[in-house]
């Protein structure tokens, strides 16, 4: 979701992949044809000889040669990651040969979805946390659980939200985890010491933020307008704030069985009241619109605090040395129902068309070896899968993450089912023009007009 | 435009040296054929696959289920496609006569021999042939809440900032001043070869005859020029009905709201986004027979106020 959501450059240039891929979608089977002859010979393949989980440098895969192609969302950093680690999984299993490609976020799914309709999706692609049901229930994925329990794959390796996320309803597990990113609390150092406040910790609750944020908005220029905000966040998606605050007080989405939504209690309804409530009532956050062309306000020096995600540990980087503040991370403040946060894991699922199943799958497993976990790491835009990295060299790789590993102990899984795009997409259209951008109804007054609505997405799925 | 004036031409079509009319047609046809055969393949399949498609329930992934007429059924019921619709609607109302306004006033300034012509005409036709993306951005930032030009602009004659896109009420009105503008070039072009196709005798004898200047466009220019405004309109017509690249680049926050989401916004998130190819399908035939019906009265329109020479 980070290309979706963080810039809006690469979003753009989809517009020009739709024309494409309508011409695409009337070619088909214009597919890379394996070099090999067809591979999976009855039988199990060679099982991997060792108790070593992970995919062992010296390679376990001793299928014949395979070319694979592996799709991935992303910016040229993230491609650049990926190919390191493509690289040193190519170096390590001679016979596979793995190509990559990369496309921004909307023109990503418009490609796979067309590429699936025509029979010639990528081998092993990038999964979405809450758009796995959508592909899985249509069964365009391969069952991964066979694979794992032939070469006694221990899935408790990685973090637990990560492999609950691809674990379907009728039990089989589609996808390792790739990557995760959870949702955090950044505050500018700068600010805070210039103000002689306190940085934000882990007693913070609702109404500590409310308050440290009034003393930092301010008129800095003496114009009359502020133009110091307090806080900031992104309003367009659930993720980057609104549905941590359900749960923080006491709410939740969607029912555990999918088929409806709960945002009609009063619980879903006062978390989201208090997004509300920072940018109409209490002022401490700008209206969202003032920043919907000029990006990020916190990397702008215009923001106090931010509750976004993980993925913007690169470009707060870059922005607070551009601009000279210093950040810091912290947890997100407590509600009245305790401490939450949201976790989205990405996913390495297999084509289920794929001709070279046992290829894909050894890929799919080294993407989670601590080898590739600790080079994807690198890149700061996301938390490895992997629990030994994670405890070990990512908690102390930079100031903050360990803050963010720790997230996981309190984090739900952002909600993850069938319909999710058209849920959301009439949920968001109603909070963003009624509650958001403009109060003209409050949380409770929005989410009772489109809850029959969103119901009726679940139950048609 | 040769093409209607030839059709008015009177008595028959002079046929040329040394072959009979039917060897002319043998060659028009073969020459047409490309054109012909890619049309038929490449839009026409489709177009009646489609049909077929939109009698469906198909998520692209799995084998569609032939649901009969229940797409359109449910797409009555639908109040984001009734939404679009309306938007759809007055973003053509709008947008088809403001630009051809516009495009009229430019192409008669622009009429009158002054130096640098060529070039003029180059700076309309650049927006035509940019990409909408590019064109998207900059508007973006000219319509950008704080700091954006026009912003900046209403400011000095005293006026509050607006919210434009991300305002519900500003939102169409924005997307069409951006349409509009990047629209104007073909028109200008189409207007400028009709104006200079209306003879210079005309004007001479309307002004022997004691016309001022708005007589004469009145009697002389704008009659001589309803060909052209009549291949414009239908052009603009279809087009604006179409419209899609400038919500998808301009709409705020991220994705169309009830503010903007047009039809054919609607038809690409519910095959794309959705899963709901046949839903899709069977909206872009509900558009198809609205353009077309509009076409054909439109087509018998003319008659009634296109003169040709």
């Amino acid at each position: 979701m980070r290309t979706f959501r963080s810039s809006r450059g690469p979003r753009l240039l989809a517009a020009a992949a739709v024309a494409s891929l309508l011409v695409a979608a009337c070619g088909g089977g214009a597919s890379p044809a394996p070099t090999t002859p067809i591979s999976p010979t009855s039988g199990p393949t060679t099982a991997l000889p060792s108790g070593e989980p992970s995919a062992s440098p010296a390679g376990g895969y001793s299928g014949p040669e395979a070319k694979i192609s592996y799709a991935i969302w992303g910016d040229p950093a993230e491609l650049k990651s990926q190919q390191a680690i493509v690289d040193a999984f190519k170096a390590a299993n001679p016979k596979i040969d793995v190509d990559v490609t990369v496309s921004d976020w909307d023109a990503y799914w418009d490609k796979l979805q067309t590429g699936l309709a025509g029979g010639a999706a990528p081998d092993v692609f990038a999964m979405d946390g809450p758009l796995f049901p959508d592909y899985q229930s249509r069964d365009v994925l391969l069952d991964l659980e066979p694979m794992i329990d032939r070469d006694g794959y221990d899935l408790g390796q990685l973090a637990d939200q990560g492999v609950a996320d691809f674990t379907a309803a009728d039990g089989g597990q589609y996808a390792l985890p790739r990557d995760l990113n959870t949702v955090v609390l950044y505050y500018n150092k700068t600010m805070f010491d210039a103000a002689g406040l306190p940085y934000p910790d882990e007693t913070w609750d609702w109404a500590k933020l409310v308050e440290v944020g009034k003393k930092l908005t301010k008129d800095v220029d003496g114009d009359g307008t502020v133009d110091q905000w307090g806080f900031y966040t992104e309003t367009t998606d659930m993720e980057n704030y609104w549905s941590s605050l359900v749960w923080q007080n006491g709410g939740d989405i969607v029912s555990a069985d999918r088929t409806k939504t709960l945002l009609g209690t009063p619980e879903a309804a006062g978390g989201i009241q208090f997004l509300q409530d920072l940018i109409w009532k209490e002022k401490i956050m700008a209206d969202p619109a003032l920043f919907v062309e000029t990006g990020d306000a916190f990397e702008q020096g215009k923001a106090a605090m931010e509750s976004n995600g993980s993925w913007l540990v690169p470009t707060h980087t870059a922005a607070a040395g551009d601009l000279g503040f210093e950040f810091g991370i912290a947890p997100l403040p407590k509600g009245p129902a305790g401490r939450f946060t949201s976790v989205n894991p990405t996913g390495a699922v297999v084509y289920k068309g794929t001709k070279s199943p046992d290829a894909a799958w050894e890929f799919v497993k080294y993407l989670a070896s601590p080898a590739a976990q600790e080079q994807l790491m690198k890149l700061k835009a996301s938390l490895p899968v992997s629990k030994e990295v994670l405890a070990g060299p990512y908690a102390t790789s930079f100031e903050g993450a360990r803050v963010l590993a720790d997230s996981l102990a309190y984090a739900k899984l952002k909600p993850s089912f069938a319909g999710y795009n058209e849920f959301t997409t009439i949920l968001q259209g109603e909070l963003d023009a009624n509650v958001f951008l403009d109060p003209k109804k409050t949380a409770a007054q929005a989410l009772a007009d489109v809850v029959p609505q969103l119901d009726a997405i679940l139950a048609g799925q | 435009m040769t093409v209607f004036r030839r059709r008015a031409a009177p008595g028959p079509v002079p046929r040329r040296r040394g072959g009979p009319v039917a060897a002319e047609a043998r060659w028009a046809w073969l020459f047409l054929a490309p054109t012909l055969i890619g049309l038929a393949i490449l839009s026409a399949g489709p177009i009646l696959a489609t049909f077929g498609i939109s009698l469906t329930k198909w998520d692209l992934l799995r084998p569609p289920d032939w649901v009969g007429l229940e797409n359109y059924a449910a797409l009555v019921q639908d109040k984001r496609f009734l939404v679009a619709l309306r938007n759809t609607g007055f973003y053509t109302v709008v947008s088809v006569p403001l630009g051809m306004a516009l495009a009229l006033g430019l192409a008669l300034a622009l009429n009158h021999g002054i130096r640098g012509i060529a070039w003029i005409r180059t700076a309309y036709f650049l927006p035509v042939v940019t990409s909408a993306t590019a064109v998207g951005l900059v508007w973006a930032w000219i319509y950008a809440p704080s700091g954006g030009i026009l912003n900046q602009l209403i400011g000095l004659a005293g006026l509050p900032p607006q919210k434009w896109v991300s305002d519900p009420f500003w939102a169409m009105p924005a997307i069409i001043m951006m349409s509009v503008w990047q629209g104007l070039g073909t028109s200008v072009i189409i207007f400028l070869a009709g104006l200079q196709a209306i003879p210079q005798e005309y004007y001479d004898a309307a002004s022997v005859d004691g016309a001022g200047r708005w007589a004469r466009f009145r009697s002389v220019t704008l009659p001589l020029l309803t060909p052209s405004l009549f291949f414009t309109g239908i052009l603009a017509l279809i087009s604006a009905f179409q419209i899609f690249d400038q919500v998808y680049v301009l709409a705020r926050p991220g994705k169309p709201t009830e503010a903007t989401v047009t039809l054919v916004y609607f038809i690409y998130e519910n095959g794309f986004k959705n899963f709901k190819m046949g839903y899709a399908a069977a909206a872009s035939w509900v558009l198809f027979l609205i353009v077309a019906v509009l076409t054909l009265i439109y087509f018998r329109s003319q008659r009634r106020w296109v003169h040709y020479q």
